[in-house]
């Protein structure tokens, strides 16, 4: 891809609010694009008692039901999320991997399971919405669950959520980037 | 933050100062203070009318044919995608709306399907959206929400609507635009009671496109967009400027025509707001046009008795 193309995509996104935009290719897959997009990763800084550790995180839902679309649509959809489906009301399955970029341990990666549900506060959840959930990510070989709450926001886009959990006494803040 | 990062290294790596003239603007516009709107009409659905329009601001407009009444593209936020701030405050109190039996959406852009207004106006009547946008539609609470494909009409109330073609392009977030690439977006034409109004929403030029509608349908009054004009390249294929939006009232064959989708929030470059305004005013006033083009202030109604 070059830089002149890099550029035109980097426009189309960042200025699709102003609904001003230049010529799209036709016919542009969907899924094809979906995969594009989840490679942006997440981060998330992980507080362990005795150490803290920067991770990346790729996180796919493979499974969402959302109450607050029209009715005339189905509630379920899998992988490809609009994000309308999340912030208007919506519970997903979330499955995550995380490298970190210091050694926490035994091994650089952890994953993850979330049950992740959201809740609308303003626009329909739009502007704002709040997350709540639980987790369990498996870290240094250690399973651990953990308690999940937070904020979305700009268009459910952009996630903040802060993990604890009690028995292991460790806090997890994610800046989640969420694109479909 | 980030963003204006973003920003910053895209324009100056591309020596292309685009991104960061948009964004000034935008952030600009974020610190003025909103022009308010003086004499709002306080009871804009009258008794007996055979049309009227009352432009609310952008593409926002409440339509009355005879007792029945439209509302299209409506947007009473502060501000637009949560970023770009609105000039100028809607032109009309949505209180005061007291009825809205058709609520048209042309497509599924920020500026014209606003989640938060949806949820304040009076929903017993219907939402009309263009093709496959259902999937950005929330549950709001219509009576009913048809999802009207190109060319499709359907009948409600002795009311026919058609969603007719026009030049744009959809998605929401802008990474979604691609596969909306030829869909999500249309113009409505509204025929009761011996009135047909054509609602363009938003468009570009196109001859073939709304030369074929003006022999479809006999219209009566076009609302067409004039605005964003610059950077004309950028903008030519999906908005049409005030020269294009007269050819399209042409085209189209219509008798008269209210200019939309200006002056209310900074979209393009022009020098200042009120630009496409005054560009129309004065290629109709050289035309002699003043008697078919209506160029409405924020919260003004043109009535036809």
């Amino acid at each position: 891809m070059n830089r002149m193309k890099l550029r035109q995509i980097l426009l189309v996104f960042l200025f699709s609010f102003a609904a001003t935009a230049q010529d799209y290719p036709p016919n542009v897959n969907r899924t094809s694009s979906w995969i594009i997009y989840q490679a942006i990763p997440s981060f998330s800084w992980t507080s362990f008692p005795s150490q803290k550790n920067f991770a990346f995180e790729w996180e796919v839902a493979p499974l969402v039901y959302s109450w607050g679309m029209t009715k005339q649509v189905s509630p379920w959809s899998s992988f490809i999320v609009n994000p309308v489906r999340r912030f208007t009301g919506s519970i997903e399955l979330i499955f995550s991997a995380q490298v970190y970029t210091s050694n926490p341990g035994a091994s650089n990666f952890g994953y993850s399971a979330q049950l992740l549900g959201h809740f609308p506060l303003i626009e329909l959840g739009e502007h704002l919405a709040l997350n709540l959930g639980v987790a369990q990510y498996v870290v240094n070989n250690l399973s651990s669950t953990y308690y999940v709450v937070g904020a979305s926001s700009l268009f459910g886009l952009l996630h903040y959520n802060v993990k604890y959990a009690p028995s292991a006494d460790v806090w997890i803040n994610a800046i989640e980037v969420r694109l479909f | 933050m980030a963003i204006a990062g973003i920003l910053l290294i895209v324009s100056w790596e591309g020596c292309n100062p685009l991104p960061f003239q948009f964004f000034s603007r935008i952030v600009g516009r974020s610190i003025a203070p909103t022009e308010l709107v003086p004499n709002k009409v306080a009871d804009p659905i009258r008794k007996d009318v055979r049309l009227s329009v009352l432009w609310i601001g952008h593409a926002s407009t409440l339509i009355q044919i005879h007792d029945k009444v439209f509302l299209t593209d409506p947007i009473f936020t502060k501000t637009v995608g949560m970023l770009a701030k609105r000039s100028v405050e809607p032109g009309i109190n949505p209180a005061s709306i007291s009825r809205v039996d058709f609520t048209l959406i042309s497509h599924t852009h920020m500026d014209h399907f606003s989640y938060g207004t949806l949820t304040t106006i009076p929903r017993q009547g219907r939402l009309f959206v263009p093709p496959n946008a259902l999937e950005y539609v929330p549950e709001l609470g219509f009576a009913e929400t048809l999802e009207m494909q190109w060319w499709k009409t359907v009948e409600r109330d002795r009311v026919k609507i058609t969603s007719v073609p026009v030049q744009h392009f959809s998605g929401r977030y802008g990474f979604d635009s691609p596969w909306m690439y030829n869909t999500g977006y249309n113009g409505y034409i509204i025929e009761y009671a011996g009135v047909t109004v054509f609602f363009g929403g938003d468009l570009g030029y196109n001859s073939t496109l709304y030369k074929d509608i003006g022999v479809k349908f006999k219209i009566d009054l076009a609302l067409l967009p004039i605005a964003p004009v610059e950077p004309r390249d950028f903008m030519k294929r999906i908005h049409t400027d005030p020269a294009e939006a007269l050819q399209v009232f042409e085209d189209v064959g219509a008798q008269w025509m209210i200019p939309i989708h200006h002056s209310t929030m900074y979209q393009g470059l022009e020098p200042r707001l009120s630009f496409a305004k005054e560009e129309l005013d004065s290629i109709v006033t050289a035309r002699g046009m003043g008697d078919r083009v209506f160029i409405l202030r924020f919260g003004e109604q043109k009535v036809w008795e």
